[in-house]
């Protein structure tokens, strides 16, 4: 069941919509409530109109939060995002959050490795900043995207300096090494390394999991951020399942707006996953 | 100005107003009870419960169309059960009256969950799902009078509880499905459930839905409720819920003068979990919807 104690309808100001290169946006909003409550991996559910054109919300992981102002990392891909992409500031965000269940932060000591692939990026720079505070050192972000333009700016994963390392793979080789971020992990990983959070599309993470299974030592923390088509992001509606491992071997399903959107990876079952029809995106 | 906003759907259940959360929007509450005052509403209609636990249908599950979203849950549900043991002590000390939602695949599974629930403390009544879209046989009671009289009159037989029928809007007559479950000694109709539909995925022209097809639901199917709804007025003289992109006071007020006794409000919860309560707020003020208020004052009966 989900905890939604800290879930809150909010609406806010827009502060700002920056173009980021590549069709990467980045929302900032004046959203008191969502700012403090927000921890690293949470999402909100963001109203694009205040009509029922687009119907539902979508979700969005929080970027980073400093203040009351949080942001949000988009790029438009349907009805509801093109929308958000004309909002200018003054106009009014309204939101719904923070909703799921986030990234553990309790790591013991050692490197945290970071796998970012496109959009997955959103997550990072909040979750960078929360595992500085708590004492982490040594942070690596590998960040993957199609073409260097589409790649999240290094400086922005670390909200003040924080000494983040960001490594870059792009599909194109148009910067940093050609190919999928994917490939960059084994080599990340050492034996010290006491943690990897993932985010990306699900094949990426599909692909992820597999370089995982491959590797004798890896992390003992091992998560990933999931998305799944959804109706209401906070448990109701059933609708965002995700396949996961079953102890019978009956089909076991968890929810991704309550259960997750972060996953152990290992208790996700990726070859059901990697067989189902590509989410629908409107 | 204090409007009496009971609702009477019989055989003892009185709702304190007429707007209700639907079933499969509001699961059986408890998440819902954290985000908005679910005391205020009129009432719950829980998520369609079966007599063992069902994991669902895989996913995708949901997708969204103009003003409306399919959905192809499979009827995820713990059993009826775990309702009873772990949730109606619960919904006993909520002031919201919870009616169960039951879903089945035959007229023993139907009857064995009316069973179960009857007598038990915290649930007020039976909505009977006799029009869920997204398991095989599921629609087979709802498209028939004489099948849909068959599971109400042995449901009926075990169940002293307020029993409501949900109604399937994918048949020819929906009214004639009403009179004969009206007969059957159904105390109130529901109506509408879900629409069959199915969405196209533009990049591999297949249905978005693994089965293929889903239940519409949200502001696209208002119209086409509405008519359903007036349909079934004019044929029984038992209480009328009317469901169906309900997202404000003005689309509930369609309703009622329409003719429906009560309503339900499903997607827009999704959407906006506080709709509900904010209709509830501006049904006894609404200066502009005093065709409705009328309406409402007459007990929800309009001549249509």
């Amino acid at each position: 069941m989900s905890d939604l104690r800290r879930a809150r309808l909010e609406k806010g100001e827009v502060l700002q919509l920056e173009e980021l290169g590549g069709g990467l946006l980045e929302l900032t909003a004046r959203l008191p409530h969502l700012a403090t409550a927000a921890r690293p991996g949470e999402f909100a559910q963001i109203r694009c109109s205040q009509t029922f054109a687009p119907l539902l919300r979508r979700p969005f992981s929080v970027a980073w939060t400093q203040g009351d102002v949080c942001a949000f990392v988009f790029e438009v891909v349907g009805t509801g995002t093109a929308l958000l992409a004309r909002l200018k500031p003054g106009d009014v965000l309204d939101v719904l959050g923070p909703l799921g269940h986030g990234f553990s932060l309790d790591v013991p000591a050692g490197k945290v490795v970071c796998v970012s692939g496109g959009l997955g990026c959103a997550p990072f720079p909040i979750l960078a900043g929360a595992l500085a505070k708590r004492g982490a050192t040594d942070i690596i972000v590998l960040n993957g995207a199609a073409t260097g333009d589409r790649l999240y700016p290094p400086q922005r994963f670390q909200r003040g300096s924080l000494g983040i390392t960001v490594v870059e793979a792009t599909v194109d080789g148009s910067r940093g090494r050609r190919g999928l971020v994917t490939e960059l992990v084994a080599d990340a990983l050492g034996g010290d390394t006491a943690a990897l959070f993932a985010c990306g599309p699900n094949r990426m993470l599909v692909s992820l999991a597999r370089v995982l299974e491959t590797i004798t030592a890896a992390p003992a923390i091992a998560e990933a951020a999931l998305e799944a088509p959804m109706g209401c992001g906070f448990g109701t509606c059933l609708g965002c399942a995700l396949p996961v491992r079953a102890s019978s071997g009956d089909r076991a399903w968890a929810l991704c707006c309550s259960d997750g959107p972060v996953m152990p990876i290992r208790e996700v079952d990726w070859d059901e996953l990697e067989s189902m029809p590509t989410a629908d995106v409107a | 100005m204090s409007v009496d906003l009971r609702v009477d759907l019989g055989r003892g259940l009185v709702l304190d107003n007429p707007v209700g959360l639907a079933s499969g929007t509001a699961g059986y509450g408890f998440e819902l009870r954290q985000l908005i005052d679910l005391d205020r509403v009129g009432a719950l209609y829980t998520k369609g419960t079966t007599r063992l636990p069902r994991s669902g249908n895989a996913p995708p599950r949901v997708a969204e169309t103009s003003g409306g979203m399919l959905n192809s849950i499979g009827l995820q549900n713990p059993g009826v059960e775990w309702v009873v043991e772990r949730y109606a002590p619960e919904f006993a000390e909520w002031k919201v009256p919870v009616i169960v939602n039951v879903a089945g695949a035959d007229v023993d599974d139907y009857v064995a969950c009316a069973q179960r629930l009857d007598a038990v403390p915290g649930i007020a009544g039976i909505e009977l799902n006799i029009s869920c879209p997204n398991i095989a046989h599921g629609l087979d009671f709802g498209r028939d009078p004489a099948s849909a009289a068959r599971v109400v009159a042995a449901v009926r037989a075990v169940t002293g509880l307020s029993l409501m029928v949900k109604l399937s809007p994918n048949v020819t007559d929906i009214a004639a499905i009403a009179r004969s479950v009206a007969d059957a000694g159904a105390d109130s109709v529901s109506a509408v459930n879900t629409y069959v539909g199915m969405k196209i995925h533009r990049g591999s022209m297949r249905p978005v839905l693994p089965g293929g097809t889903g239940g519409l639901s949200g502001p696209a199917i208002r119209p086409l409720a509405l008519a359903a709804v007036a349909d079934i007025r004019a044929a029984v003289d038992i209480a009328v819920v009317g469901v169906g992109g309900i997202v404000d006071v003005d689309s509930a007020l369609e309703f009622f003068a329409a003719g429906a006794d009560a309503v339900q409000v499903g997607t827009v919860n999704f959407v906006d979990p506080g709709a509900a309560v904010s209709i509830i707020d501006d049904l006894p003020q609404g200066g502009r919807m005093s065709g409705g208020m009328e309406v409402l004052a007459e007990g929800g009966r309009y001549p249509c």
